[in-house]
């Protein structure tokens, strides 16, 4: 019997306005929230509701993240998806804890890492009345150190990317300990890529990918567990329904058995399999782009521009607008990306341009310094 | 080749795309230049050129009736002077197009025609010239190909003209790039703004000026310089003093292409509000000394660029942001001016030339 570790990252930043230099001092919204519940009603109706729908059906275990930014939005916009949540979770799977704000505190400011995952617990614990021990940062940012400070904390198990210098040395079907003794998950991007990026892609020599196929695939990979890690959004958003997507997802829940597979979540596979060696990782990795390290937030001169300007700010800004600019992804819509990855940055970028974005974020700082941090 | 001007006389963008193509397709095919007779001089070209007895003097962007009629005499000449030992005629916009058809009726040879620009280009969306667009139409319709020097050009081609799309290749133009791209460029706040080209219509000075204006509330030390001349000048001039910009708007005159050099490295950033380009060179130039550019959504050559700030030619709230942001953010001065300066490095006469030659090959 192997496992399949499904996990899905449901997020969605407050996105900034559209904030032009001559709106400075003009008391324009900093936050583009009609398009932010646009785009969340939308995606709703596309992925989390018939996804979690089919989850509860099936009541098919697996872990799920929904950021706390997204969570606050949803039960703002469309609170039908926190209750369906609710509803999956008092039958089966889990939910897994990250930094409330889906900021990059992590690898900056500690405390400020530990508050706001906190305060994602506490947000969780209380809605879903539940203790949750499985931790996934920001876009799966990690090494050591993040290891080390959420050691704080009551967590028991880290997902983080299996990266090709990892997977080189460390089969990602298996569970592995860090250093503080958590137990480490391995992303295997090969086999959750097939379905987030490839399965519709007509181009790809395994179009079209059938469950049979994908499951016999998922059963001849050696190890205990497959860890299939993506955005929730996957599902019904990235691939359209009309793709088969929802199809494929509930021909894997009921035939997995027949591969002699079973679902699972992070923290029963972690109950039930041992962790093999340990892993120290030094560098910063993350599950995006090429590189797979912190360059999709700060691989440019802009981004790092408005990363320090950022953190010089912090202290004067008032909280509830200043930790919602820390978000990842106003820094990951100013990235310039390498070619083949600047059409994703494309896909999801609102302001059309990188250009367009640093401008933007770099206006609505300036307005807040001048504002609040009385610095001319 | 039939052609109406040539560096070192009446160096228009059209005189210079020719020099620069046919230098290299020179080599390669043989190829004869048929251009009016503007000097008695003799001159060495990579190509031979054969001037026609006649002397039009004048420039395809004036609108007056005298132009129209010598563009006519001229062409009754080529028809009489071209020889028909050529495999192929290739004419270059409306101006050689009446002896381009005759010529392939004639010879019965294949028919080539660049469009660098349309009348509706030239006349920024007012009152084009229906004997020019019926000229320019009869052309397309004539030709065995049409070459496009961008996409933006290619759907004017298709849409305005109604001209079947597969008969229409684009093919950028190049940059002499060495000239533009030898100076090191330093990304110190220089407070100039720089408009370069013919002040006319169709280039948008007019929206330059309206971004000055806006632009003057926010950065009152900023300087706007307009260098070019053209028929729009004098009205342009009149606009920025209505707006009291008399000591922000300086206007520079005629500029030779080794003081524009100078020009770009000394200006913070480059715009071109055209209101319909059908590429714009001049962006890939100021690119190419690492200084950032805003251009119009309607500029042609855009389409091939992701490293330049765009707008619509009359949002000019839009492109006043764009230029306080640049002058404003050194971080964005220095990124467009770097990445832009590396994007504009692949646009080469080379492959210009390359791509002309597949035209031709593939009659």
């Amino acid at each position: 019997m192997k496992f399949i570790v499904m996990f899905l990252e449901a997020h969605q930043p407050r996105r900034l306005n559209n904030f032009r230099y001559q709106d400075i001092g003009t008391g324009k919204d900093y936050f583009w929230d009609e398009k932010n519940r646009d785009i969340i009603q939308r995606i709703s109706k596309n992925s989390y509701l018939p996804t979690l729908t089919l989850l509860a059906d099936y009541k098919v275990p697996i872990t799920l993240s929904f950021s706390g930014i997204l969570l606050e939005q949803l039960w703002k916009y469309e609170p039908s998806v926190p209750e369906l949540l609710k509803e999956y979770l008092r039958n089966s799977g889990e939910l897994a804890i990250e930094s409330y704000y889906h900021s990059l505190s992590s690898i900056w400011n500690p405390d400020r890492f530990l508050n706001e995952i906190r305060k994602d617990m506490e947000m969780k614990q209380n809605i879903y009345n539940r203790e949750f021990k499985t931790f996934r940062n920001t876009e799966m940012i990690y090494n050591d150190n993040i290891d080390k400070i959420v050691n704080n904390l009551n967590v028991k198990n880290i997902l983080t990317e299996g990266t090709d210098s990892l997977i080189w040395k460390f089969n990602p079907n298996f569970i592995y300990k860090t250093p503080h003794g958590h137990n480490l998950f391995l992303r295997n991007y090969r086999l959750s890529d097939d379905i987030s990026f490839r399965f519709s892609t007509r181009e790809w020599n395994e179009y079209p990918l059938f469950s049979e196929k994908y499951l016999s695939w998922l059963s001849n990979s050696p190890g205990d567990v497959i860890n299939l890690f993506m955005d929730f959004e996957t599902f019904g958003e990235h691939q359209r329904k009309e793709t088969g997507i929802f199809e494929f997802l509930e021909a894997l829940i009921t035939k997995a058995k027949d591969y002699n597979l079973k679902f699972t979540t992070v923290n029963e596979a972690a109950e039930l399999l041992y962790p093999q060696r340990e892993i120290s990782i030094q560098d910063y990795i993350s599950w995006a782009d090429i590189p797979r390290d912190l360059s999709a937030w700060l691989g440019n001169e802009l981004q790092r521009d408005l990363f320090e300007m950022l953190k010089a700010l912090s202290g004067c800004i008032p909280d509830n607008i200043y930790n919602y600019l820390l978000t990842s992804d106003h820094l990951y819509y100013v990235s310039l990306g390498t070619t083949p990855d600047i059409t994703v940055h494309t896909y999801f970028n609102p302001y059309g341009s990188p250009y367009d974005a640093y401008i933007n974020f770099r206006n609505i700082l300036e307005d807040l310094r001048q504002k609040y941090c009385n610095k001319n | 080749m039939l052609g109406w001007e040539l560096p070192p006389f009446f160096a228009g963008g059209l005189g210079i795309h020719t020099l620069n193509l046919f230098s290299i397709i020179g080599r390669i095919e043989n190829i004869t230049l048929y251009i009016p007779r503007f000097t008695n001089e003799a001159i060495r070209y990579a190509f031979r050129v054969k001037m026609v007895n006649y002397n039009p003097v004048g420039s395809p962007y004036e609108k007056n009736k005298e132009f129209y009629q010598k563009v006519m005499d001229y062409n009754e000449i080529l028809i009489n002077e071209v020889s028909k030992d050529h495999d192929i005629i290739h004419m270059h916009d409306w101006i050689t197009v009446p002896a381009g058809i005759k010529l392939k009726e004639k010879y019965g040879k294949k028919l080539v025609f660049t469009v660098h620009s349309t009348e509706y280009d030239r006349s920024g969306g007012f009152y084009p010239q229906e004997r020019v667009l019926k000229i320019e139409r009869e052309g397309m319709l004539a030709a065995d190909r049409i070459i496009a020097v961008s996409h933006y050009t290619k759907r004017i081609i298709t849409e305005k003209f109604s001209i079947d799309p597969n008969k229409v290749t684009v093919v950028h133009n190049g940059v002499k790039s060495s000239i533009f791209s030898s100076f090191t460029k330093n990304y110190e706040l220089k407070n100039k703004i720089l408009y370069f080209g013919r002040v006319t219509p169709q280039k948008g000075a007019k929206f330059f000026i309206e971004a000055a204006y806006k632009v003057r509330r926010y950065i009152p030390s900023a300087k706007f310089i307009v260098a070019g001349e053209g028929d729009q000048l004098n009205e342009i001039k009149s606009l920025s003093y209505s707006l009291g910009l008399e000591n922000t708007v300086n206007f520079y005159g005629f500029v030779s292409e080794a003081e524009s050099v100078k020009l770009y490295l000394d200006s913070d950033v480059f715009i071109l509000p055209a209101v319909s380009e059908p590429f714009g060179m001049t962006v890939i130039e100021s690119l190419s000394t690492g200084t950032p550019a805003i251009i119009s959504k309607t500029t042609g050559v855009g389409e091939a660029l992701n490293h330049v700030l765009k707008a619509d030619f009359w949002d000019t709230d839009k492109i006043a942001n764009y230029i306080i942001a640049v002058l404003k953010y050194r971080k964005l001065r220095e990124a467009l001016g770097i990445f832009g300066k590396f994007e504009a490095s692949k646009f080469s006469w080379e492959n210009t030339a390359l791509r002309t030659l597949e035209v031709y090959n593939s009659l």
